[in-house]
């Protein structure tokens, strides 16, 4: 049987947890909802279908220092930087849920990154279940749901008058204790009826439509800004620039986007990526082909912000579509 | 505050005219405030509003030009182009939450040392009224 | 004949003798709208559209298409945009046919866009061939710089606080340059490594220097279409910056970008008598 929280129970825990790590919720600013450091749980809003961003920031950083050399002594001392403070996400969706342990594949990996370690050590997830999809919502096509508790430390689902909580994981159980909850009287509400995409296959697919025309004048709408990656709960390429200052260096690594027309440039010039089509299906071939194949698990999760943030709407989900006709056609 | 705020000036001169007029103040031996830091540049119509903004964005108090008197360009017409570019952005930066004031733009030719030192002097003035700008350093 | 029946004849036409290799239009979305949509062959046509969602400036994309001929669907303020591209000589006037539609404004989740209120053009400024009836000008004065006002209005320290807290949400995915029928540059002055204007960082300094000089770059260049705005994710009110040194362009200059294909920019001229208030 499940456990339940009042509603108002609810936000006194968040009040204490705000008190004593950094909460980061929904919240909205100048018209977005987005992920963000908050210790006022008045302003949190609990009624919304996704964030305009999503909470990857909280785990990778859209800029941060990986390390500071320090020459004031006379010598070069290298500090890297650490993560100081415990992290709760509340509110983040399934779909992003996988995005972060999708993030954590690549991460985690040996060498794993130390900092990225770090962020997914300190960091508990508190997740919230969806009871209705957005119209670009096509997350159970891509290996997890509304209702998947499997990337959470703990699942609340929304019921009346509070949430049920499914308790995951130790570190939730740590956040979470069993004397703030009580059993569940009522049966979990259903989760959200999201849209199918028709992806089974498609890492083939997508082999065999390679080299297909259809890349280049997919291209001829594309801008090459980088909305789509940035939005994304699971891109993961950065970029490294060392800065001198005052008595020293800093190390930095901030987002990138395989958009970008400098992303693959290399010295001397060359450019294997030069042109817009190549580009543009190295975005959705790394999602839906390399990463499973290296992975074993989808590298979109769903969450169709990308459908929604394209300026000339690139949507993955009706090239998925074309591609499974492409692919049988060859 | 036990130290005196003095402020920081970029200042970019051209070559032909207040470059040189700045020499003339040397020369003259007509002393002006140790506050400007001088880039030469080959004419005001070289100065990219960019390099500007930057010098802002890198933590001056204060962005000077100085170019010849308009009609006496030695590229004939840099200094007309430029002050175009300098009348725009100058309300650009008070937009933008940069007092104008920070921004100055004079015509200085090379036998003005004298009113080179006196723009200087003036300009150093009016920062230290304003004060620091405060600012994030970033490259 | 309806104006998007004009658009398909017309559309054909031209494909069909072979005066242009592709038509570039609007064509319907995935969510509801519509997007650009690139027709190669005569038996394409019939899939352009043209409504009120039809939000994009398509002029952006005749910068891919150098030396190939193409027609394109232009709203008002997407003709201006070509002007632009033609003053500039980026593109070439006889490789383009400017298939010019009456604009209803665009609506925006069923709400009139902002520019859209503002501008009231509702036929463009230039074209070949005119799809629809012409309808008059009802531009609004004073909305033209709302928003602006109120910004000049503010204190400096409110001003600077107002644009760190909108810089500071920005994600440098640079959708506002990708987006704009004015930025081209072969490599933009943000990601030159030296001279490196711009850090890579994504903090607020480098945010700052990166929206403050991509506004000034189009300087009496910017047309007003507002694409900026609309493609921003974070939703950062770029057309308060834009339309700033529009106000400003036309005050002291009397210029609007993109009327005329032959008249000068302001800054690719002078006039040696102009007092412009550094002591001439």
């Amino acid at each position: 049987m499940s456990k339940f929280i009042s509603r108002k129970d609810l936000l006194s825990w968040l009040e204490g947890v705000s008190s004593e790590k950094d909460l980061v919720a929904p919240v909205q600013v100048e018209g977005r909802l987005l992920f963000r450091r908050t210790g006022d749980v008045s302003e949190i809003v609990l009624d919304y279908t996704n964030t305009d961003l999503s909470p990857r920031e909280f785990f990778f950083p859209a800029t941060e220092t990986l390390f500071t050399v320090d020459k004031s002594n006379g010598r070069a001392e290298l500090e890297p930087t650490r993560v100081e403070r415990d992290t709760v996400i509340f509110g983040m969706r399934p779909c992003d849920a996988k995005g972060m342990a999708a993030l954590a594949l690549p991460y985690l990996q040996d060498p794993a990154d130390s900092l990225f370690a770090q962020h997914r050590e300190r960091t508990a997830i508190v997740g919230l279940s969806c009871l209705k999809a957005c119209p670009e919502c096509f997350c159970t096509s891509m290996g997890t749901g509304p209702d998947d508790a499997a990337n959470v430390d703990i699942l609340l689902t929304e019921a009346a008058d509070g949430y049920m909580v499914e308790v995951m994981t130790d570190k939730g159980k740590a956040l979470m204790p069993d004397s703030l909850l009580s059993e569940a009287k009522a049966d979990k509400p259903a989760p959200a009826q999201v849209p199918l995409v028709p992806a089974e296959g498609i890492s083939a697919r997508l082999r065999e439509a390679f080299d297909d025309i259809y890349w280049s004048r997919l291209a001829d709408r594309c801008l090459h800004c980088n909305v789509c990656s940035y939005v994304c709960p699971t891109c993961y390429c950065f970029d490294i620039r060392d800065y001198s200052e005052k008595g020293g260096a800093v190390r930095v690594r901030t987002w990138e986007s395989c958009q970008s027309p400098g992303f693959t440039k290399a010295a001397g010039g060359h450019n294997p990526r030069a042109d817009k089509g190549t580009r543009l299906r190295q975005r959705f071939a790394h999602k839906l082909l390399y990463y499973p194949e290296e992975f074993g698990t989808s590298h979109c999760t769903g969450c169709g912000r990308c459908v929604k943030a394209c300026p000339v709407n690139i949507d993955i989900r009706e090239i998925i579509g074309d591609v499974q006709k492409l692919g049988k056609a060859n | 505050m036990g130290v005196e705020f003095e402020p920081r000036i970029v200042g970019f001169l051209c070559n032909w005219c207040s470059y040189a007029g700045a020499d003339m103040a040397g020369t003259s031996r007509i002393s002006y405030p140790p506050n400007l830091r001088v880039i030469r540049v080959p004419c005001s119509g070289r100065v990219d509003p960019i390099l500007i903004v930057k010098s802002f964005q890198m933590g001056a108090d204060g962005v000077l030009v100085a170019g010849c008197h308009p009609g006496d360009c030695h590229y004939a017409e840099g200094n007309y182009y430029a002050r175009r570019r300098f009348a725009m952005l100058r309300p650009f930066l008070e937009y933008l939450g940069i007092e104008g004031d920070r921004f100055r733009v004079e015509w200085v030719s090379a036998s003005e040392g004298r009113k080179f030192s006196e723009v200087v002097s003036s300009f150093t003035n009016q920062l230290t009224e304003l004060g620091p700008r405060a600012t994030g350093a970033a490259v | 004949m309806s104006q998007i029946e004009n658009v398909h004849t017309k559309a054909r036409e031209l494909l069909e003798s072979q005066a242009v290799d592709c038509v570039i239009g609007f064509g319907k979305g995935t969510t509801g709208g519509s997007r650009p949509l690139f027709v190669y062959g005569p038996e394409g046509v019939e899939d352009l559209i043209f409504d009120e969602t039809c939000a994009h400036n398509l002029a952006k994309y005749l910068l891919n298409r150098k030396g190939k001929t193409t027609a394109v669907v232009l709203k008002a303020c997407d003709a201006r945009a070509v002007n632009l591209l033609l003053s500039e000589h980026q593109i070439e006037r006889d490789k383009v046919y400017m298939i010019g539609v009456v604009c209803p404004g665009i609506k925006e989740n069923g709400e009139p866009r902002d520019t859209c209120l503002r501008c009231g053009q509702r036929t463009p400024v230039s074209y070949d061939y005119l799809a629809g009836e012409p309808e008059e000008a009802t531009v609004d004065a004073e909305l033209q710089y709302k928003g602006v006002a109120e910004m000049e209005a503010m204190s400096m320290a409110e001003r600077k606080a107002f644009w760190e807290a909108q810089f500071d949400r920005c994600i440098r995915c640079y959708a506002c340059r990708q987006v704009c029928p004015g930025c081209y540059c072969d490599e933009c002055f943000v990601e030159r490594l030296d001279p490196l204007w711009v850090g890579i960082r994504i903090a607020p300094s480098e945010n700052e220097m990166w929206n403050a000089m991509r506004a000034f770059h189009l300087t009496g260049r910017c047309i007003g279409c507002d694409q900026c705005e609309r493609v921003c994710p974070v939703g950062i009110p770029l057309s308060l910056l834009n339309r700033k040194l529009e106000k400003e362009v036309y005050e002291t200059f009397g210029y609007e970008a993109g009327m005329d294909p032959e008249a000068a920019p302001p800054f690719a001229t002078y006039k040696k008598e102009e007092s412009l208030g550094f002591g001439e």
